[in-house]
Formats: C-alpha cells, structure tokens, sequence
C-alpha cells in the first residue's frame, strides 16, 4: 500500500512510456544510479557529524543546502554528458540513415532521467525503511505524532518523485535554449521543497497540528 | 495512412539487445531476493558444510580475524577445485569426449532441477504449510526436471521456455549459495572475480584456452549459456541476413557434484541422497543455440564466466561468458547470472537498501563490461567488473548511507 502511495504515478508513467524503448530504460537506470552515487558520496561527507542534535533545526538546513547544491551541481553534469551523447546519437542516426533525434525523443530521455532520480529518491528513502511495515504495528516519528510514519514518508516521497522528475525535463529545456528563468527555476523548487521541512522544525516549537498542516504544502 | 505516421525513430530500438539481456539477470535476482526473505526470516543456525567450507566453518562466536582468515582459506580452496575442474575440461575438449560430456551434463542438470529444485519447494511447503502430499510431489518434481533437461538441450522448444528454465537454475543454485556463511561468500565472490579475470585473460588460463581450442576447430560444446532472444529488425528491409559471422562461442561446461551433509563423510554415494540441507549439485550445461539476427550493432564479443562449485567427487567447470554465438545475439554464460544473484541475496539478508544498490551497481557493471566488450572485442571476463562495483557499493551503502538516511527520514528531511 504505502509502496503503490509512492510509486504509483510513477509507475504508471514507466509502463506507458518508458517500457516501449529500451534507450530510456537505460536511461532511468544510469540517473538512478547517479543519484545513488550522490547519496553515498554526501553520506560519506556528513558521516562525522552524524548522529545530528535534534533540538535545533539549522545544522539540517545547512544539511539540506549542502546536499541540494551537490545535486543541482551533478544535474548540470548530466545536461553535459547529455549534449555530448546528443551529438554521438545523432552521428549514429545518421550512419544508418535513421532520423534524427525528434523533441519528443529529447524530452523522453529528459523525462526518463528524471524519474529515474525520483525513482532513486522514493526507493531510498521511502521503500527500504518500509521493511518494518511489514509487521502488525505502525510507527510513528515524535516530529509528527498523527500521521503514521511510514505514510509521511510515502506521501513526501510521491511528492519529490514529481518534483524530480518534470524539474528535470524543465532543467532540459532551460539549458538547451539558454533561458534563464527556466535554469534558475528548478533549483529554486528543489531548494523549498527541502526547505519546507524546516517548517517541521519551527513549528515544533507551537502546537502539533503542525505536521497534517505541512503536508499539503508538499503536495502543493 | 502511412503520412501520418513518422518514421521510426532511433530511440525506439536502440539499446534493445542490452534490456534483452538485462530482464532475465533482473528476474532472476529478483527471484533469488525474494527466496531469500521467505525462507531465511528464521535465522538458519545450520551452517551447511560442503567443500566451499572444507578448510574452516564459521561459527558465531569466532573473533573477526579468524573468520576472515577462515573464509579466505576456504575460497583458495574452492578457486583451486575450480581451476583443476576446468583443466579437466579442457583436457576432455581437446580429446574430443563431447558425448561423455553431453550426457554427464545432462545427468548434472537434471539433478540440480530435480533435488536442488524438491529441496527449495519442500522449503516453500515447510513455511506456508501446503497440503500436498508425497507422490504428488515427486510426480510434479519429476515432471518438472525432465522438461527442464529437455528444454535446456534440445532447441525445439519455444526459446521462452529455455530461457525460463535456464533462470531457473540459476536462481536454485545462487540461492544454495546464499547459505554459505557470510564472510565466506564475500571473499569467495572476490576470489571468483579475480579468478575470472585471471582465466580469461593471461595466456595460461583455461579458459582462454577452451576458447582458442572452440575457435581453431570451429565446433562447439553443448554448454549453459543464457542466450537473448536475437533481436530481428522489421523495418530494415533487404538486409540480408548474417549467419555465422562470428563463430567465436564459448561453451563451458560446468559440472559439478557435490554431495555434501551435515555428517560430512557419510554419503559416499555420488547419486545424491536426499538429506535435510545440504545437497547441492550444481551442473552446468552451456549450450549454445543458432538463431539469426540481423547485425546492425553487434560486435563479436565473448566473455568467459565461470561456475564455482563445491564438488567432492567431481570437478565442474562453468564457463561464464558473454559473447555474440554464431547467431549475433547476446550470450551470458550462466555463472554470472548465479554470482550476481548471489551478491544480491546475501545483501538482502542485511536490508533492502542494500538490495537495490547493489541491484543498480552490477547492472552498471554489466553494462559497462558490454561498452568493453563492444571495444575490445575479445573474450572478456563478464564477472568482475560487476562483483567489484556490487561489493563496493554494498560495503559503501551499509556503512554510510544507511545511517544518513535513517537519521534524515526519522526527522523527516528529505531532498
């Protein structure tokens, strides 16, 4: 249950699209493993300072901004590698007198990249703490005391899998006509929606509706 | 009307030949993870002592340098056993015994089907307490590694059928792996690996040897080897269809019979006796199927796997390979499918997280020993670039990310 919650929207977006070519389902599975190698290498960074105090909330802000810019960095990196795969594809294409590359082939691979990060992000930190839920009982975090853990978990990471996977195709798009608006836009989305977690935080400190009130904020 | 559709585009099948191949190695994992949850949840105290654990059995209370030296000890072990087993075949090739050979391997693979599989199934019916009694059962079984040794052998049977039992194999014996004691699997898939890269590529190894020998007298052994589906491209219209063109294939047989109980030297009986865990013969039969493809982006590549088997009485040699036969499609030698299903099901005894990154690391792995093997175009080792970056990453994961994670999710931090 609290895996289909997840993952179902972007299960439905594999079947439809991703299953027919096997290219993207390459491509899910190479961004799903750079993300993972994102994963390690900031738990690599952070592993010292680790477990984190939880009375005050801004060394999980620096947490959050450290690890967003990591990511936001190696999205660039993607487009790079991106453009130069672009290129061999098209010379490819042209070798064995195929058409080139449509936008709607850009866009899908764009598209499979980002949901393979989202997919990456939902297994992570959603699905492999699910083992638990297994059992009779539920489990709740003090943060958040009315909503079962594992549903918050579900909904938030349902919520990043979106978030990931269209930032990715508008980051696309935004690198390849030089446009600004659109480049500055994804990192900012990624940037609040980390941020929204603080929200957790400062409302720890007034009464605990809080945490229902700041779900919706995340489907938002 | 044909104006409204566009032609096809690139996109559409380009890196087809690789998903073919990377299904059955995912469902095949997929199987062996999902075994290992069902019937490992009660913790099996019973440490099943074959020749993998001849030189030393692990037990829960040795300090942590014991074990390790332990477990290195038993892997030289079986990589010796291995080395010698595969010798042999060499030696069986280049005196033309393939009908012994045939037969032998057919004998093998019926009894890993047959004991391997009622073993795993008396498992199952253990833990979810079906009703079934003795002589359906054995009829079921029966049928069941008859039909597994003819469709592994004779190529008429619809290719699904082949493919399907071929994971199937696999999958019993990765899982009888899995019950190796843990510092024994991990440093024996790392010796497996560094066996590999050591048959394949030095000039003495065996099975480089095999290989030269298969090429110079162009004839092949009938050997396990998994074999895609060769991709046909309906739109390419008067291309003429290649056979042969690359006639490099690697058979490797692997044969390997252990009898192995808990009283370790009863059983002298070769023909296995049903005991309660340990009995486990591997037999690996390669065989290689013709089919046609059309080669658009092939290259001829082969990769030699390797089988490891405990084997008291006999020696088997599994070749592992992967490499395009002399139809075009891709072929992966059966012992890759075990070793990774391995890896995969001795993470899943430690958490799921570890399962899926180590899922994503050899599937990296394999994808980049195709890029290799697409360059170098020779026979090349399938197993360690994969154990390498799945060993790595399951060590990487349980140490650091797990923590990370953990602590992030219980605050509800997520990016």
């Amino acid at each position: 249950g609290y895996a289909l919650v997840a993952l179902g929207p972007s299960l439905s977006l594999f079947i439809a699209v991703i299953s027919k070519k096997p290219f993207l389902i390459l491509t899910l599975l190479s961004s799903t493993l750079v993300w993972l190698i994102s994963l390690i290498i900031l738990s690599g960074i952070w592993r010292a300072f680790l477990p984190l105090n939880s009375t005050t909330w801004w060394p999980f802000a620096i947490l959050i901004f450290t690890s967003i810019a990591f990511q936001e960095g190696l999205r660039l990196l993607f487009w790079k590698v991106y453009k130069r795969l672009e290129d061999i594809l098209d010379a490819f294409a042209d070798k064995v007198s195929k058409p080139r590359l449509y936008l709607t082939d850009k866009m899908q691979i764009a598209l499979a990249g980002g949901l393979g990060h989202g997919v990456a992000h939902a297994v992570f930190f959603c699905l492999s703490l699910l083992t638990p839920a297994f059992g009779p009982a539920t489990y709740f975090v003090d943060r958040c005391s009315q909503i079962p853990f594992f549903l918050v978990s579900a909904i938030i990471a349902l919520a990043f899998v979106t978030v990931h996977t269209f930032s990715m195709v508008i980051a696309f798009n935004g690198y390849a006509e030089g446009n600004k608006v659109d480049q500055l836009f994804v990192p900012s989305v990624h940037l609040a929606a980390g941020m929204m977690v603080i929200f957790y935080f400062c409302s720890h400190v007034y009464a605990t509706p809080s945490c229902s009130v700041s779900e919706p904020y995340y489907v938002q | 009307m044909a104006q409204n559709q566009r032609p096809k585009s690139l996109l559409d099948s380009l890196g087809e030949e690789i998903i073919r191949i990377l299904t059955p190695v995912s469902i095949c994992m997929l199987l062996v993870v999902l075994l290992v949850s069902i019937l490992n949840s009660s913790s099996s105290l019973s440490v099943t002592s074959s020749i993998a654990t001849i030189a030393y059995s692990e037990t829960g209370s040795d300090s942590s340098w014991d074990k390790f030296i332990g477990a290195l000890l038993n892997s030289l072990v079986f990589v010796v056993v291995v080395t010698v087993a595969t010798f042999i075949l060499v030696l069986f090739f280049y005196l033309r015994c393939t009908k012994f050979l045939k037969i032998y391997m057919g004998f093998s693979s019926f009894v890993v089907l047959g004991f391997m599989g009622g073993e795993i199934a008396l498992f199952l019916i253990e833990e979810f307490s079906v009703p079934v009694d003795c002589i359906t059962f054995l009829v079921l079984l029966f049928n069941f590694a008859v039909i597994g040794v003819l469709a592994v052998f004779m190529s008429k049977m619809p290719i699904i059928v082949t493919q399907g039992y071929l994971v199937l194999i696999g999958m019993m014996v990765a899982y009888w792996f899995t019950l190796l004691p843990e510092w024994t699997t991990w440093v024996l898939l790392v010796a497996m690996a560094l066996y590999d890269l050591a048959a394949v590529l030095l000039p003495v190894g065996p099975l480089r040897l095999l290989v030269e020998l298969a090429m110079s007298r162009d004839e092949d052994i009938p050997a396990l080897v998994y074999e895609a589906r060769p991709v046909t491209h309906h739109d390419s219209a008067s291309r003429p269809v290649q056979r042969r063109i690359w006639r490099e294939r690697q058979n490797a047989r692997l044969d390997s019979e252990d009898s192995s109980s808990l009283n370790s030297d009863l059983n002298s009986t070769v023909s296995i006796v049903q005991s309660s865990h340990n009995g486990a013969r591997i037999a690996r039969v390669e065989e290689g199927q013709v089919s046609e493809r059309d080669a658009e982006l092939s290259a001829p590549l082969i990769d030699r796997r390797m089988d490891a088997q405990d084997g008291m009485s006999t020696e088997s040699l599994m070749l592992e390979g992967m490499g395009l036969g002399s139809s075009g499609a891709i072929k992966l030698g059966l012992g890759d499918f075990i070793f990774y299903s391995v890896l995969v099901g001795r993470a899943a005894m430690y958490d799921f997280m570890t399962v899926y990154a180590c899922y994503l690391a050899i599937v990296a792995g394999l994808g980049i020993t195709l890029v290799l093997l697409a360059l170098y175009q020779k026979a090349l080792p399938a197993l360690p670039v994969s154990i390498a970056l799945g060993v790595l990453f399951y060590f990487l994961t349980r140490f650091l990310l797990e923590v990370f994670i953990v602590q992030c999710s219980l605050n509800l931090l997520m990016f």
